[in-house]
């Protein structure tokens, strides 16, 4: 892996002509202080909180490199991602496996490793844990619909409020140890509103559970959905958990707290550059073709359902109506329409900002055309190297 | 402060070592191994975060699982070793001048490479003895498809979820009693019942259907924590598991051993099992 170190605050005086002169378009510059920063802020929004990176948005080594120095743990959902930790030499006890639903490898795979926190939603689920149940400690996904996340995550997984008594029943029938609940109003959350009201359903199920002693339930997940500014200004991360805590502090005692931030950590953390190579007019339209698109570092403006902040290098000239277009012969590839742009000569730059999350993670070889490369700078803190004996 | 390493074996329950000095880690095949100094149990190895032995206490193990199945059997003259790579089952095995021939199928040559550097009491030079063959293959692929014949056969297996989960099934069961010579006797590792009582339950299903006689014995190992772990034994002689104490004594004496964990009076002791577990296995 290149590792660029450059110095603190750099990313607006990452000089990315120079970048591409060095290493080539397209380049995603991964920069380790933007973890860092988010990781910060988010801890100190949620400081009783603790922070399970979900993998996923952004399963880079370096990226988990820097947030395990960080101190964050880990939500892991497939074998694929626990192969990243254990190649990192990642303890196992700071991962929680939030798959609710799994193969029996998928689970075996995750125990062998260490992890022994995972969860389920309904009974089938359940019963895949008999054989493991002296080893687990299982959490139960509710689902509880936000009409405000972008992307809606109680839709395809999450048992109703209502059924969580019979399924804690169940459980404790079998003699699985459930030891909380988890939800995840959805990614991208407009307010914090589905959490509270999330927090809130959740107090209730542990409340009763205790109450009629169906289950002692001590842990409560509350996912992610911290929102990040793309196109559209959210609020500040510390205005937008205030309600949280709040909602937080209402639950009942001994209550230990997890959340799966991965958008929010991961987003601010790549700078994506890619070079126009052609040009043409259409329709009065200035069209670019770039060497990245929708089947590459943008597939998440598909599968995301994002459009991230972009500018043009060189910025001045006037503008014009153009369309931006990526490298593949489909014509589902575009970035942009009907975006104002100066005129562009082949070889320019488009420099896409907030490119972290759900981007590298998501993009694909069609066409044949490698996934960009990922420049790290800023990147985890060396460690030394271990002692060994003959 | 020192580092400290916390077993992931149970979510609601875990032991803790304190790291003196980290000597070996690895991360091979899907599989992390770990060797490091503790001022309490000496070298310690783990793999996948799981303990696998100590050089503290080691010993009550490998002695329970040798000398109780030779000296029941009295004559055994060949004995064939699954697993064991670091060694220790075949060290006890090399103190009975009795025994001839010594088969150990490891699946992985690196473990006992390493178990050679790093654990080098395990095996106290036994890997060098003339009586011994070492086979690096499947444990199951072996006893399927070899035609030798064993009086005694010792599973030193890791726990069924990994790579050992083979060598906890009825077909592999069934290959061991093809591989016994008649009145032989097979035992296995089988965990600490108080944490995962299911192994002990399996095992008894599989054997019941297989043998003549079945039963459990147990130890108590410290670090396999959670009280005392089992011993799977099996065989078609019913005998073996009823040798009188002076038979036993006087085996032990003519053998010329001396242990630190297994004496002969404990050896019909440790068949005798808690409520729980004969519950468990339906012998109750």
């Amino acid at each position: 892996m290149t590792v660029l170190s450059l110095p603190g605050n750099t990313a607006p005086a990452v000089d990315y002509r120079q970048l591409v002169a060095e290493y080539g378009a397209p380049l995603l510059v991964l920069d380790g202080d933007a973890l860092r920063i988010q990781y910060r802020a988010l801890r100190a929004a949620l400081p009783r909180v603790e922070l399970h990176y979900a993998i996923k948005a952004l399963p880079h080594p370096a990226a988990l490199a820097v947030l395990d120095q960080m101190g964050a743990s880990f939500d892991i959902a497939t074998r694929g991602e626990i192969d990243m930790l254990r190649d990192l030499s990642m303890d196992p006890r700071r991962t929680i496996h939030t798959h609710p639903i799994k193969k029996d490898s998928e689970i075996r795979a995750a125990l062998r490793f260490g992890c022994t926190t995972f969860v389920v939603d309904n009974p089938d689920e359940l019963q895949k844990f008999s054989r493991y149940r002296h080893r687990v400690g299982l959490l139960l996904r509710v689902g509880i619909r936000s009409k405000d996340a972008v992307v809606d995550l109680s839709r395809k997984f999450g048992c109703t409020p209502e059924e969580a008594p019979f399924l804690l029943a169940q459980a404790r029938q079998l003699g699985i140890h459930v030891k909380g609940l988890s939800f995840h109003v959805g990614s991208q959350s407009g307010s914090a509103e589905g959490h509270c009201r999330a927090i809130r359903i959740c107090a209730e199920i542990i409340r009763e559970s205790r109450a009629q002693g169906i289950a002692k339930l001590t842990v409560l997940d509350i996912g992610g959905g911290f929102p990040v500014s793309y196109d559209a200004v959210v609020p500040d991360i510390d205005a937008f958990c205030a309600p949280i805590r709040e909602a937080l502090a209402e639950l009942p005692g001994n209550i230990r707290l997890l959340a799966e931030p991965g958008r929010f950590l991961a987003a601010p953390a790549i700078t994506a550059i890619a070079s126009v190579v052609g040009r043409a007019w259409r329709d009065g339209r200035r069209w670019y073709y770039l060497d990245d698109g929708v089947y590459g570092a943008f597939s998440g403006q598909i599968y995301d359902h994002t459009h991230y902040p972009l500018n043009t290098l060189p910025a001045e000239g006037e503008l014009q109506p153009s369309v931006l277009a990526g490298p593949t012969c489909d014509s589902i590839d575009v970035i942009a329409e009907d975006i104002q742009l100066p005129e562009l000569a082949i070889g320019d730059l488009v420099i896409g900002r907030m490119m972290g999350a759900y981007t590298w993670a998501s993009a694909s070889e069609f066409n044949s055309l490698p996934i960009p490369r990922v420049l790290v700078v800023n990147g985890p803190v060396a460690k030394p190297t271990l002692m060994r004996v003959a | 402060m020192a580092e400290r390493v916390t077993e992931t074996l149970y979510d609601a329950y875990a032991q803790q070592f304190s790291v003196d000095e980290k000597l070996l880690e690895q991360n091979s095949q899907h599989q992390h191994l770990l060797i490091f100094e503790n001022a309490k149990f000496g070298r310690v190895l783990t793999l996948d975060g799981v303990v696998q032995t100590t050089e503290g206490d080691e010993f009550v193990y490998h002695e329970m699982m040798t000398h109780v199945p030779i000296l029941a059997h009295g004559e055994a003259r060949r004995v064939l070793i699954i697993g064991g790579g670091d060694g220790g089952i075949l060290r006890e095995v090399v103190r009975h001048a009795s025994v001839e021939a010594i088969t150990q199928v490891e699946i992985d040559e690196a473990v006992v490479a390493m178990s050679k550097t790093y654990l080098p009491n395990h095996s106290a030079g036994a890997f060098d003895d003339p009586r011994f063959t070492l086979v690096i293959n499947d444990g199951f692929a072996f006893v399927r498809d070899s035609s030798e014949q064993f009086d005694v056969i010792i599973v030193d297996s890791t726990d069924p979820i990994g790579p050992g989960e083979a060598l906890f099934t009825q077909d592999f069961y069934a290959a061991c009693k093809d591989r016994l010579t008649p009145g032989g006797v097979v035992v296995t590792q089988n965990g600490v019942p108080y944490m995962q009582l299911d192994e002990v339950c399996n095992t008894a299903a599989r054997f019941s259907r297989l043998f003549a006689d079945w039963h459990f014995y147990s130890a108590a190992v410290p670090t396999y924590v959670g009280g005392i772990m089992t011993f799977g034994w099996a065989s078609d002689n019913a005998a073996l598991r009823r040798v009188p104490v002076e038979t036993l004594e006087a085996r032990y004496r003519a053998a010329g051993l001396r242990t630190r964990y297994y004496t002969p009076e404990l050896h019909p002791a440790s068949f005798a099992l808690p409520g729980y577990i004969l519950d468990a296995i339906g012998k109750r």
